[in-house]
């Protein structure tokens, strides 16, 4: 499974910023609460983003966040205290999302709902997951979502490597990603 | 005849695998679960992701501008083509507009977007615009929904009035729908609420040459 980039390792950045301390000139005030914030905001884009798939909704749902919370950004308060407003908001913001799009009830999105703020925007909890419901799917479910979602192939492609057809496949898809949605990784 | 769920479900899965937005229809609701499980799905094959540094400087500059300043900044310089037009914000639209009680700032209805030193660009011949059919095109940083009535065209803006979110054209509804918020627009770019009262959408300046191609006034 492809995982994006990671972050250069945090010690040796530090050991370079305490090399540097007395070049470090004190940045207004305005700016550093900003950068703060854009920081916790990283971990709401990566929350949002696995859960809606693509960058322009992750990207407009990240802005509305920002939106609702800037008057509590504005306060100047520590990261720590802001960032459970933030995905208090996020999920607020999902919830309508997709009760708007799909008429999805706030009880239906329980799961998002009520999942503790993740430890960083490269977290991998939400690969994690998916990995645990893989693995309780039927092998042909689990064989078309890996090679469709994982692996990037065609439903063409999917049905020359299951020996199978296109209109096969495309209902085995939908049956695997049903079947993927009624299992709960938690349990 | 409606749409096979497996199809209507492998359309989504295609978009998403394409990187592009979740364009749900009337209908796909039925298919909730699978839709939800999909998205989750696609995003793991993009790994985990940082906003780019395009997006994230959108946000610092939201996050320092004024709060009272933030709708109508952000807003209008979507509308009239992601701040290249400053002049025409500060003589057109931000001229007339008014702040709502609620703090947001609510543009005039039909305030053309005029772009400085704006140019007409050619978005594709009339025959390739569908008669009653809204379409998507681009005049540099102005985006529009072209609409054709016989040999006549009209445009609107294709950023929400409200949110400042791209719209889609919803062919079955026959109506500009926002992603970010559940408000739509009709063809000449009118809400399509009476409960949720918004502005109209900008109207975009557009013709018709005579070897029949469409222009946009644009940047």
């Amino acid at each position: 499974m492809s995982l994006g980039p990671r972050r250069p390792d945090d010690s040796a950045a530090r050991s370079e910023q305490a090399e540097h301390a007395a070049e470090v000139v004190e940045l207004p005030t305005a700016t550093r609460a900003t950068d703060i914030a854009l920081d916790e905001l990283e971990l709401v884009y990566a929350f949002i983003y696995a859960r809606v798939g693509n960058r322009a909704d992750a990207e407009d749902l990240t802005q509305q966040v920002a939106m609702k919370a800037i008057p509590r950004l504005r306060q100047g308060a520590p990261a720590s205290a802001i960032r459970g407003y933030l995905f208090a908001t996020a999920r607020s913001v999902l919830g309508a999302f997709w009760s708007t799009r799909l008429g999805l009830s706030q009880a239906e999105l329980h799961e998002d709902l009520a999942m503790a703020v993740p430890p960083g925007p490269v977290s991998e909890e939400p690969a994690e997951r998916v990995q645990k419901i893989l693995n309780e799917l039927s092998d042909n479910y689990r064989r078309v979502l890996e090679l469709r979602f994982l692996h990037g192939y065609s439903l063409k492609e999917v049905a020359a490597e299951m020996r199978s057809t296109v209109g096969a496949v495309k209902v085995m898809q939908l049956r695997a990603l049903r079947a993927a949605a009624k299992v709960d990784p938690d349990a | 005849m409606p749409e096979k769920p497996e199809n209507r479900v492998e359309r989504i899965v295609s978009d998403l695998l394409h990187g592009r937005r979740l364009k749900l229809r009337a209908g796909d609701a039925e298919e909730k679960e699978a839709i939800t499980a999909a998205a989750r799905f696609a995003a793991i094959r993009q790994g985990p992701q940082r906003m780019t540094p395009a997006f994230r400087h959108r946000l610092a500059q939201l996050l320092e501008s004024a709060p009272q300043e933030t709708w109508l900044t952000r807003r209008a310089a979507l509308v009239a083509g992601l701040g290249v037009a400053a002049g025409a914000l500060a003589g057109g639209v931000a001229g007339r507009s008014l702040a709502s009680p609620r703090g947001i700032a609510y543009v005039s209805p039909s305030s053309p977007v005029l772009p400085v030193n704006g140019r007409w660009t050619d978005v594709g011949a009339l025959s390739e615009f569908p008669d009653g059919q809204g379409k998507l095109v681009k005049a540099g940083a102005v985006g529009a929904f072209v609409f054709r009535r016989g040999e006549s065209v009209t445009a609107v803006s294709s950023m929400c009035s409200h949110l400042p979110c791209e719209l889609w054209w919803e062919r079955g509804q026959s109506l500009l729908v926002c992603p970010c918020h559940p408000v739509s627009f009709t063809a000449d770019g009118k809400p399509s609420s009476v409960t949720y009262t918004l502005p109209a959408l900008n109207e975009v300046k557009v013709r018709v040459t005579a070897a029949a191609r469409v222009e946009v006034l644009g940047t």
